[in-house]
């Protein structure tokens, strides 16, 4: 069934004093001497959620691994383990779930002892999507994706991610963010400036209607 | 012979003052309107340049100044060129018919600061507006490009419609004051002390709708129209001749029209009317400055609400706009001439 919605129709006197032109102008007019809500940009920065999906980095061995898989899968490569390196097993599994895998350059290299570790570990940001599904992908939480997004650079070099650079933002990133709790937005002033203006006020439930 | 040489000064002194007013504030409006826009949507607009980025304009020229020219493929260069020129020329000449202030005397020689008070002033001002459709045609034409083709022939449509309107509505102003010449219609209102707003609220609202339509301000932004036809007939242009076209259409068009609508409606350059009763002067410690600041407060509050309406009100679609000029404005005009004809002898007496 359909239920019809009719717009309702001006009056005369409305038309003739235009009481919509008036009623949309005072909006205009009360919202023009409001203080602004925005942040001035390159002086003042908002911090990102701490699941924003920015640049990628590599979080680094320091004690925090997910146990027991980083174990189990340290074990089935036989990967060489160093405290403050990357935690990658080079799986690959990250270059598979890629919709544009060329973008990832994954290199392992056998050390003396027998063991492996990773060696090269390159992310094209030019042909990235931000999609995360490589973060999805990570069996030992070590690629993810940090609040970093100011991401412009000045040659199509800049945008190359290496593990060096990977693991750098993910040391800083572990420093800054690593311990604080899940939530959506962090307390931040700014936001919250702009959520409590923006607070949705919903009807209340009649009883008995 | 002295006295020729005496005119020709004062008149090209008279020329660079009104060159600078409206070149000079044509551009610094740019910056007005992004202020004014920003508020409404509550960003505080740009803010680097400058005190409150008071020297964005200067920004802008320089930008565009330096663009890269670029020209269509198969577009006529010499219509693609005079289209700008025809933008700008006519609608600079507009404010040679306009008065800023009452006669005053330098040096013992008595100077009306309007640069030519022909007793057709007005004609001159709505011929030389409809001039517009020529450069937005012609505009349209000379890029070979879909877009500002269309945005051509819309602005052209809405154009025609609402030279017709205007004419008519400003016939009541007219009736009242029993000239065509600007300087003479404010002069009237000051002797039948009567702003003629107050006997011709609708001829007013159907300036301003066909004044909006003129510079293609919103809602009928169609020739415009981002949305559709990206920025309409400018879109072949690049640099300072695609930063002409808005800086004509939408400033110095608005401050003529909206000069124009302050003769007409607001007693030009008089203080505040008590209709039939005599003028109140607030600013009556200016002295003689006091006509002039009168003429200018005016006419920046007229022109900052037209940018108030812009960034207030929707578009409407084409069709809804002609129609509305045939249909409703036309009629009102009509009836309005035939009342005033009545009305006219009580404001004469």
């Amino acid at each position: 069934m359909i239920k019809k919605v009719a717009v309702k129709p001006l009056s005369w006197i409305e038309r003739i004093f235009f009481v919509d032109f008036i009623k949309g102008l005072t909006i205009t007019l009360k919202n023009a001497f409001r203080k602004t809500i925005t942040t001035h940009y390159p002086y003042e920065k908002l911090t990102p959620p701490k699941r924003f999906r920015g640049f990628f980095a590599h979080k680094v061995v320091d004690g925090t691994e997910p146990q027991p898989a980083f174990q189990e899968w340290v074990n089935r490569y036989n990967i060489q383990v160093e405290y403050g390196k990357s935690r990658c097993v080079v799986c690959l599994r990250c270059k598979r779930a890629c919709p544009v895998p060329q973008l990832f350059e994954i290199e392992g290299k056998k050390l003396p002892n027998g063991k492996r570790v990773v060696s090269v570990f390159n992310m094209n940001m030019l042909l990235c999507t931000y999609c995360g599904f490589c973060v999805d992908a990570c069996p030992v939480d070590c690629l993810y994706q940090t609040d970093i997004h100011e991401t412009a650079g000045y040659s199509r070099k800049d945008a190359i991610l290496t593990l060096e650079i990977l693991e750098q933002i993910g040391r800083d990133w572990q420093l800054r963010r690593e311990r604080e709790p899940d939530r959506i937005w962090i307390d931040d002033e700014q936001r919250q400036r702009l959520w409590a203006e923006n607070e949705v006020k919903l009807p209340k439930v009649q009883e008995g209607v | 012979m002295h006295s020729f040489w005496i005119d020709f000064l004062v008149a090209i002194v008279k020329i660079i003052v009104i060159l600078l007013i409206a070149l000079g504030i044509g551009a610094f409006l740019t910056w007005v309107e992004r202020k004014v826009a920003a508020h409404i949507q509550r960003r505080p607009g740009p803010m680097v340049v400058g005190w409150h980025g008071l020297l964005q304009p200067i920004a802008d020229g320089i930008k565009l100044l330096t663009k890269e020219d670029l020209f269509p493929r198969y577009g006529d260069k010499f219509l693609y060129h005079l289209a700008i020129i025809l933008a700008l020329v006519p609608a600079t000449l507009v404010f040679s018919v306009i008065p800023f202030g009452p006669e005053f005397e330098v040096f013992g020689y008595k100077v009306k600061p309007i640069l030519s008070d022909v007793n057709v002033g007005l004609l001159l001002a709505f011929a030389l507006g409809s001039m517009a459709v020529y450069a937005v045609a012609l505009a349209g034409w000379a890029s070979n490009s879909k877009y500002p083709l269309i945005a051509s022939m819309r602005k052209a449509g809405v154009l025609v419609s609402y030279e017709v309107v205007i004419t008519f509505a400003v016939m009541g102003p007219i009736i009242l004051a029993g000239t065509l010449s600007t300087y003479e219609i404010v002069q009237k209102q000051i002797e039948q002390k009567l702003w003629y707003i107050w006997v011709q609220p609708v001829a007013f609202v159907v300036y301003m709708f066909a004044a909006l339509a003129e510079m293609g301000r919103v809602p009928f932004d169609v020739q415009e129209a981002e949305a559709e036809l990206v920025t309409g007939f400018t879109v072949e242009y690049g640099g300072m001749k695609f930063g002409l076209f808005p800086l004509v259409e939408w400033y110095i068009e608005g401050l003529t029209l909206s000069a124009i609508a302050v003769v007409l409606f607001f007693g030009g350059w008089s203080p505040i009317n008590i209709p039939f009763v005599g003028f109140i002067d607030p600013l009556f410690f200016l002295g003689g400055l006091s006509p002039f600041v009168w003429f200018i407060l005016k006419t920046t509050l007229l022109f900052l609400f037209i940018l108030w309406l812009h960034w207030t009100l929707p578009r409407y679609r084409i069709d809804q706009i002609t129609q509305t000029a045939w249909k409703i404005m036309l009629p009102l005009t009509l009836i309005n001439i035939v009342l005033t004809a009545v009305l006219a002898p009580i404001v004469w007496r």
